[in-house]
């Protein structure tokens, strides 16, 4: 069996029926990501010695009978924002970083290790998470993020966990999102990625970017194979306080064979790029064969506004000792060098009326989703750009996105999945946002997508 | 009482707090792309306070009292 691109479900069972060893599949990926990664700048570190110490151990026990679950000796690439011991570097995507090392490992990584999983790779970001204000991809020391698709922008800020997982470098990959670097790669990169319910998923031993907007959650092929990461990932944790008491479970049968009813925010796609457009539009009646499509009206808030105060005030504190000491000039994206300057303009009182908003934004968004199933839109208002142009980013605000403002204010679970290609042979993607802890509900709708389309199972020639 | 129709000199105002702290770093050139950059906090900021709150609208976050044996 040949596992490059295969979703989980299937290297699980050959894991567990002893078809294929842990060992082999580590190997496997560990020479892809060693002889491709650098074609796409998707990785910073190889864990060549810790990924073969777990797979033996996973081949060890699997012999003796002991299968732990589906990610029993699957192997998977974590951003780099993600703490692991070891003495593995954790750079943030940072050049002056790049040496930086933690005692222990995240909780992400600790719970995957618990699951079986196989750490094959730490993989590339945008420097400090995109936090600085970058303007275009050439903004990480391990160079810019590079889609498989074309030589467009992998997306960012989880640059190498989207083109990792598109290029077959790893089957699966841990990414975070404050505002787009979830959904950003997933849509560039062509494969499926899901923005957990804020405070779903610990984030202890993550960087941190905006305290209150952070979330982490798996790119991966398929709806299904995010649903199966999610579940070994997700859950109580006492080093984050704000990681929720609730208990999740990832169900592939629930709400299988329903039909979904889906909301749309009027004129969500009116300021998308024309192939993005166009791509949602047919995504419609796509959606029609499994559901109902229905317009919702959203209040009238300054959601733009009040997402992106939240996030330059916050990023601007978490990383006022860089900022203030000068070493951010040691950044590879020029504009990162500066740009953090202007959040000291921001006055205390606008970023606490920003959170009083945020208090009508939860609500507002909940009377919405209480009505629907999920609320669908375009996964990125733009295609992959260039590798040596500006992009259009909406937390930069030179493009609307009431999607993310809302879903990321509002700490809403969201999927993205690919849904048609432009003329040039890039991807587009439609995502799918739900009520907060509702994973499973839009992993439904996703899974029920992915039953009728096939964008998911096409994959670039590397 | 503020002045809401005078954007401008709030972001001059706002522009020179950073010019103080961090002036001796930027370059003319640096400080146009902050103006612009402060320029658009004014107005993300003109925007969230064009919505009425009343006194009863706290922040989306809540504070909790601590104790370390609890």
């Amino acid at each position: 069996m040949n596992p490059v691109f295969r979703p989980l479900g299937d290297l699980a069972e050959a894991v567990r029926t002893r078809e294929i060893s842990p060992v082999a599949l580590a190997e496997t990926f560990l020479e892809r990501l060693e002889r491709l990664g650098p074609r796409y700048n998707a990785v910073v570190t190889v864990t060549r010695e810790r990924a073969l110490t777990q797979a033996r151990r996973a081949e060890t026990e699997i012999a003796s009978g002991a299968w732990r679950g589906p990610l029993h000796g699957i192997p998977y690439g974590a951003k780099d924002l993600l703490a692991t011991s070891g003495g593995i570097p954790t750079s943030w995507g940072a050049a002056p970083l790049r040496t930086q090392t933690f005692p222990a490992d995240a909780t992400v990584v600790r719970r995957l290790e618990d699951a079986g999983a196989v750490l094959v790779a730490k993989l590339a970001m945008v420097e400090l998470a995109g936090g600085m204000g970058y303007r275009q991809p050439n903004a990480s020391f391990t160079g810019p993020g590079i889609s498989p698709w074309g030589n467009t922008w992998s997306g960012g800020s989880s640059s190498g966990s989207g083109s990792a997982v598109a290029a077959g470098l790893v089957p699966f990959a841990i990414g975070s999102e404050t505002w787009g670097s979830i959904l950003s790669p997933a849509a560039n990169c062509g494969v499926t990625g899901l923005r957990p319910t804020y405070g779903r998923v610990s984030r202890h031993g993550a960087m941190a970017l905006c305290w209150t907007l952070d979330k982490l959650g798996p790119l991966a092929l398929t709806a299904d194979d995010c649903g199966l990461v999610l579940g070994a990932i997700a859950g109580p944790d006492p080093l984050d306080p704000t990681a929720a008491a609730r208990r999740y479970r990832y169900d592939a049968a629930e709400h299988t064979g329903r039909r979904f009813r889906f909301g749309i925010v009027r004129d969500v796609a009116e300021t998308a790029e024309p192939a993005v457009r166009e791509a949602f539009m047919r995504s419609l009646e796509i959606l029609r064969t499994i559901g109902t499509v229905e317009e919702v009206t959203l209040a009238d808030l300054p959601y733009d506004a009040i997402t992106r105060t939240i996030l330059m005030a916050e990023a601007a504190s978490a990383f006022e000792d860089m900022i203030e000491s000068g070493t951010i000039t040691e950044l590879t994206a020029p504009e990162d060098r500066y740009t953090a300057y202007a959040r000291d303009a921001i006055l205390a009182k606008d970023y606490i009326r920003a959170l009083r908003l945020r208090a009508h934004v939860v609500r507002e968004a909940d009377r919405v989703l209480s009505q629907v199933d999920a609320l669908v839109g375009p996964g990125r208002p733009a295609v992959a750009s260039p590798l040596d142009q500006e992009f259009r980013s909406a937390a930069r605000g030179n493009v609307p996105d009431v999607m993310g403002a809302i879903g990321n204010a509002a700490g809403l679970p969201a999927i993205a999945v690919p849904n048609g290609f432009t003329d040039a042979g890039l991807p587009t993607s439609l995502q799918f946002m739900g009520r907060a802890w509702e994973e499973n509900l839009i992993l439904a709708a996703a899974r029920a997508w992915q039953r009728v389309t096939e964008w998911h199972l096409r994959h670039p020639a590397v | 009482m503020s002045e809401p129709d005078r954007p401008e000199r709030e972001t001059d105002l706002r522009l020179a707090l950073i010019r103080q702290r961090y002036g001796d770093r930027l370059t003319s050139e640096q400080l146009d792309v902050l103006r612009k950059a402060v320029g658009a906090l004014v107005e993300q900021a003109a925007a969230m306070r064009a919505v009425p709150l009343t006194n009863a609208d706290e922040p989306g976050q809540r504070f909790a009292a601590f104790r370390a044996d609890e």
